[in-house]
Parts: structure tokens; sequence; C-alpha cells
């Protein structure tokens, strides 16, 4: 008797929590599964809605992958995302260090550095026109300084392959956040084990790379992670303040989705798929190196 | 083998003071606590002596040299924090050696004292062990390990046994009082309990809201507090209102013969409760004699504490568990005049 009382408990249980699942399993399986089955069909072939059904063919990738713009492209979306990633990683992490110690007017600022994180991407482009363009607050504000005759003669910051104006958006944004995500897991940290070190003869660069930096590591492999994915597949930014062809991968995407041949959609989808290649790559390898590292202190 | 003293010493956090002075005097190879409540600014104290913080004003010196601006690198101390501050990424073996790698030790010699720190401390076998895989005990005793290693100076340890259950508090006891007279160095402990300050230190300075109150011997602070607050502090039950006249205290059930020197007028008498002895029937010696009623019993085991309504006044008696007195049971209390402490003032 009781023995079927706990089972149907049991039963009961288990369906509840599938219940529970159902939304995300949904929304994962459908929407992101089914979008990734879809397109990497697509990028092979098959898109019988275009009359266009050669699956599986790899040609797509094959013209992609075959002309050398496709891979300049990479080594541009590959360079705005590393430099920013990591430009923003090290701000970060010293921003966060800073917040920790007490100093004036503290409340002020660990307000003010969040700003970024509210504003979106958009308006931080127009800010990066308004303020680093030919023409911008910065050459007008060099030009009444006297350091340059007139605002034309300020150096090119937007709108070149060096991606000056896509990195410092980047930066802009995304160094408040590593910096709130390493101030986070360094107040659980706490300042003990510093003061340990110092007092047991430690220096402050000892202190750093010895003591915190290995603690603060996960939440520094998580934050990268996460901005360099976004990096790597963002558009607006290399669209607006990026230097035109070649241009990074998912802008050459979107030229292909909005081409007027439609069957160039194909392309895209190769395109589109070449990048989540790229990035999957990378940050698999990025993971298995740091669990290499985490294996070889022995933490697992 | 170092004296600590401190000179004037005060520290202020913005507006708030939290030592406002503080004159200390630690002998060379001495084990003493800095006792008092949470907030009273020991803490602080402890952490000046380290380094970690400076003093607003004030000298600390160590064999009277100044090093109150001296870096807490370079001022060869060791501490051992409450929760032990364990280096969580590294195993026991490089905790302890930590010290050692970061003042560029060479490695024949770090290898050396390593074996013979983890030998002292008995954590050979946990050696390769991370301290998430340790007990609370062993987390001491590798963060013990860690500080000495380094030959400090002086070694400071913030509340050391309240983190432990009760039979490792003995153990750890014993093996910080061993490890400390072998070593013979000048140790300096923080505590809120005054059980773990009397059960460890050869002398304890009591603080009170950032001041100095009183530094003695365990015995002498347990029997002769200084003040109504101190005897609080110490756990003291029983001490009550007195008018003093010459060697005479009267209180509200009856007059005392004591044997300290006190000036007349008012003042308070402490009565320790494992002093007074309680009879069932009337005593034949007359002096301190105080007759009263059981009116509650406690009862820990060893002891039994028998609260003695005598009038107004209760009156706590410890006694060994060797007999049971019922309750509201007649009895007569006598107290040896040199028993009684009086706290003027």
């Amino acid at each position: 008797m009781s023995k079927t009382k706990e089972l149907a408990r049991h039963k009961r249980d288990r369906t509840w929590m599938w219940i529970q699942l159902l939304p995300v399993m949904l929304v994962l399986t459908v929407l992101f599964g089914g979008a990734l089955v879809l397109g990497v069909a697509q990028s092979l072939g098959f898109a019988p809605w275009f009359g266009v059904n050669t699956f599986p063919d790899f040609s797509y990738f094959g013209a992609l992958w075959g002309d050398s713009f496709f891979w300049r492209s990479l080594g541009l979306t590959l360079y705005y995302a590393i430099a920013a990633t990591l430009i923003s990683l090290v701000m970060g992490v010293l921003l966060a260090l800073a917040l920790v110690r007490s100093f004036p007017s503290k409340s002020l600022y660990k307000y003010l550095y969040k700003l970024p994180l509210m504003i979106p991407y958009t308006v931080g482009i127009a800010l990066a026109v308004i303020m680093l363009g030919n023409g911008g607050m910065l050459s007008r504000l060099m030009a009444f300084a006297g350091f340059i005759d007139d605002p034309s003669q300020f150096p090119q910051i937007l709108k070149t392959h060096m991606g000056w104006g896509i990195i410092a958006v980047y930066v802009w944004k995304q160094t408040p956040f590593v910096a709130l995500t390493i101030y986070a897991v360094l107040l659980g940290v706490g300042r003990e084990t510093e003061e340990a070190a110092a007092i047991l003869g430690a220096n402050k660069r000892q202190v750093f790379f010895q003591v915190t930096l290995p603690q603060i590591l996960p939440g520094i492999i998580s934050s990268t992670l996460i901005i360099f994915a976004f990096n790597i597949g963002a558009f607006e930014a290399p669209f607006i303040l990026g230097g035109g062809f070649p241009d990074t991968l998912p802008v050459v995407a979107w030229r292909y989705f909005n081409d007027a041949d439609y069957t160039l959609q194909l392309q895209g989808m190769a395109t589109v798929v070449s990048i989540a290649l790229v990035a999957g790559v990378i940050l698999y390898s990025y993971l298995a190196f740091y669990r290499r590292y985490e294996r070889r202190i022995g933490r697992h | 083998m170092t004296a600590v003293q401190l000179k004037g010493v005060r520290k202020d956090f913005g507006g708030f003071t939290a030592i406002s002075n503080i004159d200390l005097d630690i002998r060379s190879g001495e084990l003493v606590a800095l006792l008092g409540p949470s907030g009273c600014g020991k803490t602080t104290t402890l952490r000046m002596i380290a380094g970690l913080e400076v003093p607003s004003d004030g000298q600390i010196l160590f064999d009277g040299k100044d090093v109150s601006e001296v870096a807490v690198q370079k001022r060869n101390v060791g501490m051992v924090f409450q929760r032990y501050a364990l280096f969580p990424h590294m195993t026991v073996e490089k905790n302890v050696a930590f010290g050692l790698k970061v003042r560029g030790t060479d490695k024949a010699e770090i290898e050396q004292r390593l074996e013979d720190i983890l030998d002292v401390v008995q954590l050979q076998q946990f050696r390769h062990r991370f301290p998430a895989q340790l007990s609370g005990g062993q987390m001491q005793r590798v963060a013990i390990a860690r500080t000495l290693i380094t030959n400090p100076s002086v070694l400071m340890m913030d509340e050391p046994l309240a983190n432990l259950d009760t039979k490792l508090r003995g153990e750890m006891r014993r093996f910080i009082r061993d490890l400390q007279q072998r070593l013979g160095i000048t140790t300096i402990f923080v505590t809120h309990d005054q059980i773990e300050a009397m059960e460890l230190a050869d002398r304890v300075a009591v603080i009170f809201d950032g001041k100095l109150a009183q530094y003695d011997a365990p015995d002498a602070l347990y029997k002769r507090p200084g003040s109504i607050d101190i005897a609080d502090f110490m756990g003291a039950t029983n001490v009550f209102e007195a008018m003093i006249r010459g060697k005479t205290a009267t209180a509200p059930f009856g007059s005392l013969a004591f044997a300290t020197d006190a000036t007349d007028g008012p003042a308070h008498v402490m009565l320790r409760g494992e002093a007074i002895d309680l009879h069932l029937a009337e005593p034949p010696e007359t002096q301190n004699q105080i007759r009263g009623r059981v009116s509650a019993r406690e009862f820990f085991g060893a002891n039994i504490t028998y609260t003695v309504a005598c009038g107004d006044a209760q009156i706590q008696v410890i006694e060994q568990s060797r007999r049971m007195v019922d309750l509201d049971q007649e009895v007569w209390l006598t107290i040896p005049p040199d028993r009684i402490w009086i706290i003027q003032n």
C-alpha cells in the first residue's frame, strides 16, 4: 500500500519537474536547435522555398573559404574581438581591484562606472561618431586648443581597418561588465588571503599574480567568454564604424542577406555558420585550456 | 624573541575612533590575550601590530625600535586569521611554503624547513590536500605552520579557538600552548571569550571601547577585576552595592568582613560563587555568615549552581556535584574574608 503511494508520489514529482522544464526546453530545442539545424542545412544547399535544393552541397562553403577576402574578413573580425576583449579585461580587472579598496566618493564611482551598461550599443556608436569623427567634438577641441590647424587634420579614428572606433565602443561598453563580474567575485574572495600573503612577505605583484588572480580566474574566464562571443558576432559597430571592404564576417553575412539576388542568402548562411564554427572552436579551446590549468593545479 | 610595546596608540577610521589611546607592554616570549566585546577595537589593535593598519597617532615598538611605519611585508610578523585565510588554490605544501618562496629562499632550504614544520604540526599525510579537503583543526594547523615557517618575531592569532568544537578546542589549546613554550615566540591573540583568554594567556589585556581597561594575569583578573564592567565581562555574578567602613562591607543581606584594602564609602562587593560554602545547618563560625533559602538549582554535570535568596539579594553558589540540595531548603552561606573583593569607583 505505502509502496504504491510512494511510487505515485515519485511519478507526480517527475511529471511536475518536466512541466517546469518545458518552457526552457521548448525555447532551446525549437527556437535555437531548430534554427541551428535549418541554418546548417541551408548553408549546405537546402532552400526549397527559393527553389534551391542541392543538399548536401559544400560549394557555398567552398566559394566562401576559397576567396581571400573571407580570410581577411575573418582576420579583422578576430582582431576587433580579441583586442577589445583583452583591453576590456585588463581595464575591468583594474577597475574592480580599485573598487574593493576604499577611497573618497567611492559610492559615486560605483554608480558611475555602471552607466555604459545601461546605454544601448547604438547610442554608444552614435557617441563615438559625435566624439571621435573628423569634425567631431574631439577634433574641434584639438583645433580650438591649437594642436591642429583644422578639425579635418584630426587623425582618422573611425572607418579605418585599425578599428579604433569599433574597439573603443566595445571597450566602453564591456569594461564595466568585466568590472561588475570581477568585483562580485572579489567581494566573495575577500581581502584576507591578500593580507595573509602580504604578512608572509609577498610584495604587491606577488600578491596579485599568486593569490588574487588564481582566485578570480573563474570570473575572468566567464566574463571574457561572454564578451568575446558577443564581439565576434556583433554587427552594428563594425557596420557603422568599420573601414568598409573587407568587412567583418557578420557585416559580410548581412550584405549577402540583403542582396537583390536572394539565392545569395545561402552564401550568407554559410558565412553565419562559419562564424559559429570559428567562435565555437575558439571558445571551446579556451575552456579546454582553462580546464587543463585547473587540473594541473589539482583543483579537479 | 621580541618585546612589543604600544605607546599612546590611537586609530581613527574617518570620523570614527576605534582606539582612543592604548599603552601596552608585552614582554619577549609572553603569550598575551586581547580580550573584549566585539567592536571594542581589539582586532584593530592586532592589525596595527601586524602592520595591516597604520596608527593615527602613537608608536608601536618591537624591541624598542619604532616599526609604526614599517610596511607589513618587512615587519616579519606572523598572523593566523580567524577563518585561517588559506590560499584555496594551493595544496597544504604550497600554502606552507608560500612565505619562503616569495622571500626568495633557496629551494633546498624551503624543502628542509617544510619537512620540519609539517612534522611539528603533524600534517605530513595531508601535504597534497587542498584546504577545502581539511577539517577546521587541520586548516588551523596549516595556518600556524604557514606562519611559523617564516620565523616571525611576533605571532598573532585572531580568535584562535572560536571556530573549533569543544573537543578540538582542548586539543588546539594544548597544541598552541606547547608550541608557544617550545619556540618561546612572543604571541598575541584576540578573543571575545574570557574562558579562551584565561585558558591560554600569561596575561590578559581587557579592552573596552578602544581603551585598555585592565592588564593582568588571568587569575588576578578573575579574582580582582578593576571595575564592575570587567567583573561582569569576566562572568562574575555576585556583585552587590555595599558601604565600606574599615574592613567591613555592609551589603543588603548583612555585613561582611574582608581582607583587602579599601577606602571608606560606597562601593561594590564581589563574591565569587565557588568561594562560598553552603551549609545545611547553622555553622559554628559566625563571621561572614549569610542566611537564606535555595530558590533555584542548575545542574551542569560536574558542577551545580544554586541560587540562594538572602533577603532581597540573590546569591549564586557554585558547588561540585557531590550532593543535591533541595529547593526551598534553608541554608547558611559562609565566605572567607580573603575571598571577598571590593570594587571601588
